[in-house]
C-alpha cells in the first residue's frame, strides 16, 4: 500500500477558528515512513476521543463526506429531481402552493435544508420524511411564475426582460430559477419566489411548540432550543429575497476583480422581494470535477478555501451554505459562487476569539491563552474543573491542518462510518462545552466546506494559505493564487478591518 | 371473542400508507365510483382526513351492535392496526379504485360479513353485520365525520358541495349492501337520521374500551405519538356534544370554544402527520397519479 493511500484522519478546520470544528479525513502526501505511520494510527485514536468531545459540545463534528456526496439533499440542489416531474403536476396556483407547502411541510422542508447542521443528529425517520418533502415539490406553472415577476416588477416577465425563459433551469429556496436576457442584453438568472410561501412559512414558524416537539424527534442528540432559533432566523431571513440580493451584492463588490472568485453581481432594479436576478453564471458543476485533472481540483479547492477564510477574516461575513450545487467551475482555478442567502455577519468582538484561539494554539503554541480565547469566547465556562493540557488535546486535532506545513490531501471517505460509531456524550468537557448561537453557523465550515474539499481530494500547503490571510500573520504569497490576488488587494487598496 | 387486551399501535402510519398506496390505481380501467371531478375525491385528499376517519369510529363505535360486531369478531384487540389498514385499503379502494377493484372489494367484505353473527351481550340483542340498519350508522358517522372534520380543521365545503358529497357517497352503502332508498342523499337528511338514530346509540364497555384505545393508542411510533395528542383533542372537539357526554369526554379546555390560533396549531400538526404519511413509500406517487388525473 502507498504511502498515499495511508488514510490517516486528521482533523481539518480551523485556519480560521477554534471552533471551526471538522473532521475531515486526510491523506498526507508526503511519503510516511514506518514510524509516521504508528504516529497516524495514535493520531487517529485521538481524533475519535477528540471527536466525542466535540459531539458532547452539540457540535456532532462527524465527517462532513456524506454532506457533500449523499447526504442531505438540499432545496435549492434539488433541480435535477424537480426537471425529471411532469409538467402536469406544476403549481398551478397559490392555493398549489399552499397544500403543497402550506401547514408546516415548507418549514420541515427548510429544516430539510438545514439538515447539514444536524446532519448525522437526524433520526432515520426524520431524514426520509425530509428528503420525500424535498422530492414532493413540483415546480410552478409558467404561469404563475410570471404572475409573479408581474407582480413583483409591475410588468409581466415578457416586457420586464427582452428574453424570458418560461421553463425554470432550476429549483431554488422556496422558489426556482428562470434564464431571462436584460434590456440592456445582460444574461440573467431570476428567482422567482412561490407566492405565499412566505407568509405561510412566516406562520408555521409561529408555531414554536410544534417545532420544538419535532425537533426533539428529529434530532435528539443536538441543542433543540438553539437549533430553532438558528431555523427561524435563517428561515425569515430567506423569506425575503433582498436581504439575499445585499448579501451577494457585497461579496459581489468586495471580490469584484479578484483572479479566480467570481461572484454574479446583482440587477437591483430587477430585484424586489419575491424575484431577485442576478448575472447569469454558467460553467462546470462540482459533480463534473470529477472528470477534470488533480492540479485543476486544487486550484478549484484552493479559491474556495480562501474564498471562505477571506471572507471570515476580511469581510467578517461567512456564506453558509457550502453546498456542491452552490458553486459553478471554469479551470485554472477559476470558480463561481452562488447562493447568499445564508450568510451570516460576525462583529470585530466575535471575531477576536476565534483569531485568538488559532495564534495560541498554532502559532504561540499557548495552552492557557488558548483556554483562555475559548472561554472568552463562550466555548468553554471559565474556570471548569478541567486541565488543561485535556482541553487542548481535545481542541488540538481540529486545527491539525493548520498546525502543519506541507502538502495535505484532504479526503472525506473515511471519518463518518467510524465517528458514528464512536459518538459519545460522556466527554467530560460535555458540562462545560457549549456553542454560542453566534458561531453555530460556522459548523458549516466542518460539514459543508471540509466535505467538498475532501470530495476533491484536494492538496494544498494549507498553513501556508492560512498565514497569508491569517490577521495576525499575514504572510506572503504562498501559490501562484496566492500572489495573483495579493496584486488584486493591493489594486483593489482593501486594507483589513483592525 | 370479546376481552383480552390491545396489541400496540407501532406502524399505524405505516400500514395505513401502504394501505393507500396500495389502493390509488396505476392504470385503472375507468374513473370508478367517484372520478377525479367528484367532491369525494376532494373530501378524502384534505388534510383534515385523519380526524374525520378517528371520529367516525368514534361514533361507530356508539351504535351497540355495530360495536358488538367488531369486538366479537374482527381480530380488532389483537390487531387494531391491521384492522384500521384493512378498513383505510377497503375504503380507499372504494373512492380511488376502478369500478372493478371496488366491487371485488366490497364483494369481500360482504362475504365477512356474512360470517359476522351473534348476541350483543349488553343489550342482549342479536346482530348481524350484513344488517343493513347496522351498514347506514356506519356510513352516515363517516359522511358526517368527513364533513365535520373537513369544516372545523381542513377546506370548508360550500353547502352545495356538502350535498354532492352526501350524495356521491351513498354508492359506498350501496356496494355493502344497504338499499340505495334508505341512504340520506342530503347533508338535512343526513342529519335527521342521525337525530332519529341517537336514542338506539349507547357507550358500552367495548366502546369506551376501544376508544380510550383510539384516542391514546401505545406504541406509537415516537414521532407520531407526538402529535396524536393534538388529533385527539381535535377529535374530541370534532365530535357532536351528545356523543362527547355519552363517552364522558369533557370538551378539551384547550379547545372549549376551538380558537382561530388553536384550529391552526392543529393544521399544522395535521400538515406534519401528512408529511410523515407523504414520506411513506409510495404515497408520494400514488398523491401524484392522482393529481394528475383530478387535472384531466
Amino acid at each position: 500500500m502507498s504511502a498515499r493511500a495511508r488514510q490517516v484522519a486528521v482533523a481539518v478546520g480551523a485556519t480560521a477558528l477554534g471552533a471551526a470544528l471538522v473532521l475531515g479525513t486526510l491523506r498526507r502526501t508526503d511519503r510516511l515512513r514506518a514510524g509516521r505511520a504508528v504516529a497516524a494510527l495514535g493520531r487517529r485514536t485521538r481524533r475519535l476521543r477528540v471527536e466525542r468531545g466535540m459531539a458532547a459540545l452539540g457540535l456532532a463534528a462527524r465527517g462532513g463526506a456524506r454532506y457533500a456526496s449523499s447526504a442531505p439533499r438540499l432545496f435549492a440542489a434539488a433541480g435535477e429531481q424537480r426537471e425529471q416531474l411532469r409538467n402536469d403536476l406544476a403549481l398551478q396556483t397559490a392555493e398549489d402552493v399552499a397544500a403543497t407547502l402550506g401547514t408546516m411541510k415548507g418549514v420541515l422542508m427548510k429544516l430539510g435544508q438545514m439538515a447539514s447542521y444536524v446532519n448525522d443528529g437526524l433520526s432515520p425517520a426524520a431524514r426520509r420524511t425530509l428528503s420525500r418533502l424535498q422530492d414532493s415539490v413540483p415546480p410552478m406553472t409558467p404561469a404563475l411564475a410570471a404572475q409573479v415577476v408581474t407582480e413583483e416588477l409591475g410588468m409581466p416577465p415578457e416586457q420586464a426582460f427582452a428574453t424570458w425563459d418560461p421553463e425554470p433551469i432550476a429549483a431554488a429556496s422556496i422558489g426556482q430559477v428562470h434564464r431571462a436576457i436584460t434590456h440592456d442584453g445582460r444574461a440573467v438568472a431570476v428567482k422567482v419566489q412561490y407566492p405565499g410561501i412566505a407568509e405561510t412559512i412566516e406562520a408555521d414558524l409561529g408555531n414554536v411548540a410544534l417545532m420544538r416537539r419535532m425537533l426533539r424527534i428529529a434530532a435528539p442528540s443536538q441543542d433543540v432550543d438553539a437549533l430553532l432559533a438558528e431555523l427561524r432566523e435563517r428561515v425569515t431571513e430567506e423569506l425575503d429575497y433582498r436581504k439575499e440580493a445585499r448579501n451577494q451584492q457585497m461579496f459581489a463588490d468586495y471580490y469584484r476583480g479578484h483572479p479566480t472568485i467570481v461572484v454574479p453581481e446583482i440587477i437591483g432594479e430587477l430585484s424586489t422581494r419575491r424575484v431577485v436576478t442576478s448575472e447569469l453564471a454558467q460553467g462546470a458543476r462540482f459533480a463534473e470535477l470529477a472528470g477534470w485533472s488533480a492540479a485543476e481540483r486544487d486550484l478549484a479547492a484552493e479559491t474556495i478555501y480562501r474564498f471562505v477564510f477571506r471572507s471570515l477574516y476580511e469581510a467578517h461575513a461567512f456564506n453558509g451554505d457550502p453546498h456542491p450545487g452552490n458553486y459553478l467551475f471554469h479551470g485554472g482555478g477559476r470558480v463561481t459562487f452562488l447562493d447568499f442567502g445564508l450568510v451570516k455577519y460576525f462583529t470585530a468582538e466575535e471575531m477576536r476569539p476565534l483569531a485568538a484561539m488559532v495564534k495560541h494554539l498554532c502559532l504561540d503554541n499557548d495552552p492557557e491563552a488558548f483556554r483562555q480565547a475559548m472561554e472568552a469566547a463562550g466555548f468553554l465556562v471559565p474556570g471548569a474543573p478541567l486541565p488543561t493540557e485535556m482541553i487542548v488535546e481535545h481542541m488540538a486535532v481540529f486545527y491539525d491542518t493548520v498546525r502543519v506545513r506541507g502538502p495535505v490531501t484532504m479526503t472525506g471517505d473515511y471519518a463518518s462510518a467510524v465517528t458514528r460509531r464512536f459518538f459519545d456524550f460522556r466527554s467530560p468537557l460535555a458540562a462545560y462545552a457549549a456553542i454560542p448561537r453566534s458561531y453555530v453557523i460556522l459548523q458549516r465550515i466542518n460539514l459543508g466546506l471540509f466535505a467538498l474539499l475532501g470530495d476533491l481530494s484536494a492538496t494544498a500547503d494549507w498553513r501556508r494559505i492560512a498565514e497569508e490571510i491569517w490577521p495576525f500573520f499575514l504572510g506572503p504569497p504562498s501559490t501562484p493564487m496566492g500572489a495573483a490576488e495579493a496584486a488584486w488587494k493591493s489594486r483593489r487598496g482593501l486594507v483589513r478591518p483592525a | 371473542m370479546s376481552g383480552g387486551t390491545y396489541a400496540d399501535a407501532a406502524g399505524l402510519v405505516e400500514r395505513s400508507a401502504a394501505a393507500y398506496a396500495a389502493a390509488v390505481p396505476d392504470q385503472p380501467e375507468d374513473d370508478g365510483y367517484f372520478g377525479p371531478a367528484s367532491v369525494t375525491w376532494r373530501v378524502s385528499a384534505d388534510l383534515s382526513a385523519p380526524v374525520a376517519g378517528l371520529r367516525s369510529l368514534m361514533l361507530q363505535a356508539l351504535h351497540p351492535l355495530a360495536m358488538a360486531g367488531v369486538d366479537q369478531h374482527s381480530g380488532w384487540r389483537r390487531d387494531p392496526v391491521g384492522r384500521l389498514a384493512a378498513t383505510s385499503a377497503y375504503t380507499a379502494t372504494v373512492t380511488y379504485g376502478d369500478r372493478a377493484s371496488a366491487d371485488r372489494a366490497a364483494r369481500r367484505v360482504r362475504a365477512i360479513h356474512e360470517h359476522v353473527r351473534g348476541v350483543d351481550t349488553v343489550t342482549g340483542l342479536p346482530y348481524a353485520a350484513g344488517d343493513p340498519a347496522l351498514l347506514l350508522w356506519v356510513h352516515a358517522a363517516l359522511v358526517d365525520s368527513a364533513l365535520a372534520a373537513i369544516d372545523l380543521f381542513g377546506t370548508p365545503l360550500p353547502d352545495a358541495d356538502a350535498d354532492r358529497y352526501v350524495a356521491e357517497m351513498a354508492v359506498a352503502a350501496t356496494l355493502l349492501g344497504v338499499p340505495d332508498a334508505m341512504v340520506p342523499p342530503t347533508v338535512a337528511a343526513l342529519g335527521q337520521y342521525i337525530a332519529d338514530t341517537r336514542p338506539g346509540l349507547a357507550c358500552t364497555a367495548a366502546a369506551a374500551e376501544s376508544m380510550s384505545y383510539l384516542l391514546d393508542p401505545p406504541g406509537l411510533d415516537e414521532e407520531i405519538a407526538e402529535l396524536w395528542q393534538d388529533i385527539r383533542d381535535a377529535t374530541v372537539a370534532a365530535l357532536p356534544a351528545w356523543a362527547r357526554d355519552m363517552y364522558g369526554y369533557p370538551a378539551p379546555p384547550a379547545l372549549s370554544p376551538l380558537t382561530p390560533e388553536r384550529r391552526t396549531e392543529i393544521r399544522q400538526t395535521l400538515g406534519v402527520l401528512d408529511a410523515f404519511f407523504l414520506s411513506e413509500p409510495g404515497v408520494l406517487e400514488a398523491r401524484q397519479r392522482l393529481t394528475v388525473r383530478m387535472r384531466g
